[in-house]
């Protein structure tokens, strides 16, 4: 470590200090949008004919029969204490099934994060090493591709292709990583290739671009002209800088991975915290809403700051200020 | 309030009783029984919100239900009531007094004993809390246990639709009181019912496994596993594939290619919904009902049923669809556009601007909306569709503020239930504002004649005046579309979308 232990203190409470603004941002924001959105969670849950009385007694049990400003401050105030309320829908607490689906989505993410990068260095790296070849070309275009691709066709496709048509694995469903590691991963492949394959396609692009620019660096060519080999300064030179903001991208999209897999999610029954968001929206099932999005908020910015300690970590040419 | 979503449909039967008696194939070591029964692999198209049949008022959650629970009575497959919990029932010759007899070998899957008790707890809850459920109590008075095993329900008038209301769905289950006040309810439901919950995993699926002990016998299964696939193409998808033996989320324009496969069975029948056009009769020129009869006439169903369901669903012109009990037939609005000009033409009417209030709720509601409007053009009506949100929606149509507007309305068991409170002149439901003594006169006497064939004549009378001069122009009843492999055996698709597994048979 090349930092004094007081730098370490002041970076950690301002980020500290920055994180908690965020999070406040975020809960008024989501608080005034639900508020915006047009339909009654109380009129949804009742569903069928109902009496006023029925009406006014889930209103009050509910809250929201409440001054706005009221609801608000009591939602702040517990949700400091880490009390993000009870579900309309399910009459549970938000914590809980938050919790609950965390595991599946968090291992989704990470698959496909890790199918992603091991698209995308390889490629990239292959792309950036053979600058305006036929290979980099193929590349280029190729993820291009990758990019645009919707994540519900590519969904759909790999259905069709894996679990109709060639019968090798399961189109929908999960099983924790905690009972059968075989068993999710058998479960968790075609899921991850959707969500790998776009965020591959993008990482493909930033690591290209970085192994360029570091390619160009003086003591590339410095090495080169040493007569190292090829391969040594492929990897040791190029690959082990260049990969340094490629890691701070990687952090981004695990971010954006978790923050969107509602439509993967979706198409392959996962468990996860994106459906939860999806059925709540339905049912316009505020707490559980809120919460999730403060989760998801939360977790983007642990990995924002995780992310910021790598990478002084990895280059010492950061500071942490 | 008019509309229903599809969640308040869950009703459900049971074959005939004696079907079910017939079920009990069961050995008492149980020990031969799990070699041949299988555990059916069932993907519906929602996660339930909880398990509480009280609170929930969402599909997915009776779907569920429906097979953990019982009710008082409970609906054959033409949605006739039959005994359930009660094997019978007597009504006092002042009409206002119904006398249940329960059956006194059931137990909750605790294993506590069934009692008159539960019965009361039950509907006290509902009516003392103002559950969702609680206007189904409107007309009732008292719910008293005369002994362990009879219970007493007084009502203020007579009320013929008592027992379609204590039995039409799961809602009206009877719960344990322990169950309910330990708080487990919403998640780990204990029931009188064919089967019991063994395990739920949140947002993926809910274990079940037969309870032997069930009043109708030991279900043939040896429990239903429900996994919840959102998305049609997948759940069509893990069908085939034979990851699941049962599903209902089917793509509806899949399903004409799918009847014919041989791989798997797909049954489409016209539930007991319907959806309806209904003008402001309140409002010139509305109030004149060969104008009314002109749009009845106007009105292409065929091509709003290609553009809502594929093709699925059953024109109807009047509520219920032929299977149901309480079916008329008529067929007095063949599209007929000049039929149409000369009614207008003798009314004195040459066409204008309209509202049409559609909801993108119900998306039903805006693609016919946009159908219709181009039926009424050639007539000179130009027709302008909002779609605002159903809150909206529902402020708008009791505040009258429309022309014309298309809804639906779900869960159709007693007509007493889809004819008075839209069509009787105090009627709750009556937005369109459609007076006619007549009809008033037939709907009072349905509440209070218990002959059922004299109560069937009295409501075919009124629902072939209330289509005659369009009250309602009704246009289709949806189709409930479930499909299965060939290993599936004794499942029967029902018309008011209950999913009863009870006598269902799987091969390996």
């Amino acid at each position: 470590m090349r930092m004094s232990p007081r730098a370490v203190t002041r970076f950690l409470g301002m980020r500290l200090i920055h994180s908690a603004v965020v999070l406040f941002g975020v809960m008024v924001v989501t608080f005034a949008l639900i508020q915006l959105v047009p339909g009654d969670p109380v009129r949804l849950a009742l569903g069928t004919r109902y009496t006023q009385e029925s009406y006014d007694a889930l209103m009050a049990a509910s809250g929201l029969d409440r001054p706005m400003g009221e609801q608000f401050f009591a939602y702040i105030g517990s949700a400091a204490t880490g009390d993000l309320g009870v579900s309309f829908r399910s009459g549970q607490p938000v914590t809980v099934l938050l919790f609950e689906r965390l595991p599946a989505t968090l291992s989704l993410a990470g698959a496909g994060l890790l199918i992603g990068l091991l698209i995308a260095v390889p490629a990239g790296l292959w792309a950036a090493l053979r600058e305006g070849r036929l290979a980099d070309g193929v590349v280029r275009i190729t993820s291009q591709f990758g990019v645009s691709i919707p994540d519900f066709w590519m969904g759909m496709l790999l259905i069709l292709v894996f679990s109709t048509g060639l019968g090798w694995l399961p189109s929908s469903g999960y099983i924790p990583i905690s009972e059968s590691p075989g068993g999710w991963l058998r479960q968790v492949t075609l899921p991850a290739i959707t969500v790998g394959t776009v965020a591959g396609a993008i990482l493909t692009r930033y690591v290209r671009a970085a192994t360029l620019e570091v390619a160009n660096m003086g003591y590339v060519r410095t090495a080169k002209s040493k007569g190292l080999a090829p391969s040594v300064v492929t990897l040791r030179h190029i690959a082990r800088n260049a990969l340094v903001p490629v890691l701070t991208v990687a952090g981004i999209q695990l971010a954006t991975i978790l923050s969107g897999v509602i439509v993967v999610e979706v198409v392959f029954a996962w468990p996860g915290l994106g459906r939860l968001v999806f059925d709540s929206v339905a049912s316009r099932d505020y707490p559980m809403i809120q919460g999730a999005v403060l989760l998801i908020a939360v977790m983007f910015l642990l990995i924002n700051f995780i992310v910021d300690v790598l990478y002084a970590v990895v280059d010492p040419r950061i500071r942490l200020a | 309030m008019t509309k229903v979503p599809k969640s308040a449909v869950a009703s459900l039967a049971l074959l005939s009783l004696a079907a079910c008696s017939t079920g009990e194939s069961v050995d008492l070591d149980g020990s031969a029984d799990e070699v041949d029964s299988a555990v059916l692999r069932a993907a519906i198209g929602g996660e339930p919100d909880q398990l509480d049949p009280h609170r929930t008022s969402a599909y997915f959650s009776f779907q569920v239900l429906e097979n953990i629970f019982d009710t008082l009575v409970e609906p054959d497959e033409n949605l006739e009531m039959q005994p359930a919990l009660a094997e019978s029932w007597e009504l006092s010759d002042d009409q206002l007094t119904w006398t249940f007899h329960l059956r006194d070998d059931v137990s909750f899957h605790d294993g506590s004993d069934f009692m008159s008790d539960d019965v009361v707890y039950s509907y006290e809850r509902i009516i003392n809390e103002e559950l969702a459920n609680a206007w189904r109590f409107d007309a009732v008075e008292s719910v008293e246990a005369l002994d362990d095993y009879t219970v007493e329900i007084t009502v203020s008038a007579p009320t013929p639709n008592l027992l379609s209301n204590l039995g039409g769905f799961k809602g009206m289950a009877i719960v344990s009181e322990e169950n309910v006040e330990s708080g487990d309810i919403s998640s780990n439901p204990v029931g009188t019912g064919p089967f019991l919950l063994s395990s739920y995993t949140s947002g993926d699926q809910i274990a079940l496994e037969a309870n032997p002990d069930h009043w109708s016998g030991s279900p043939e299964l040896a429990g239903v596993e429900f996994s919840f696939i959102s998305e049609p193409s997948t759940a069509m998808a893990a069908l085939t594939s034979g990851e699941v033996d049962w599903t209902d989320n089917i793509p509806p324009q899949q399903v004409e290619d799918l009847v014919d496969s041989d791989s798997l069975e797909v049954e489409v029948i016209p539930s007991n919904d319907y959806w309806y056009l209904a003008m402001n009769i309140n409002e010139e020129p509305w109030d004149d009902a060969r104008v009314r009869q002109a749009i009845a006439y106007a009105v292409d169903r065929e091509a709003i049923i290609q553009a809502v369901s594929y093709g699925t669903a059953q024109e109807n012109q009047l509520a219920v669809p032929e299977e149901s009990i309480w079916y008329t037939e008529y067929d007095q609005y063949a599209n007929d556009p000049d039929e149409a000009e000369r009614l207008l033409d003798e009314a004195g009417f040459s066409g204008g601007s309209i509202e049409f209030l559609a909801t993108n709720e119900y998306p039903e509601t805006v693609t016919a909306a946009q159908i219709i409007a181009d039926n009424l053009e050639p007539l000179g009506f130009d027709v302008s569709i909002s779609q605002p949100d159903f809150s909206t929606w529902l402020d708008e149509q009791n505040s009258g503020n429309f022309d014309m507007l298309m809804m639906g309305w779900l869960g159709n068991i007693d007509p007493d239930d889809f004819y008075y409170a839209q069509h009787h002149s105090d009627g709750g439901s009556n937005a369109q504002g459609y007076v006619n003594d007549d009809v008033d006169a037939l709907l009072e006497a349905g509440r209070t004649e218990t002959d059922e064939s004299n109560r069937a004549d009295l409501y075919s009378e009124a629902a072939q005046i209330i289509a005659d001069e369009a009250s309602y122009v009704y246009l289709y009843n949806p189709a409930v579309i479930q499909g299965w492999v060939p290993e599936v055996g004794a499942y029967q698709v029902r018309s008011d979308a209950a999913i009863r597994f009870r006598d269902t048979t799987l091969e390996e």
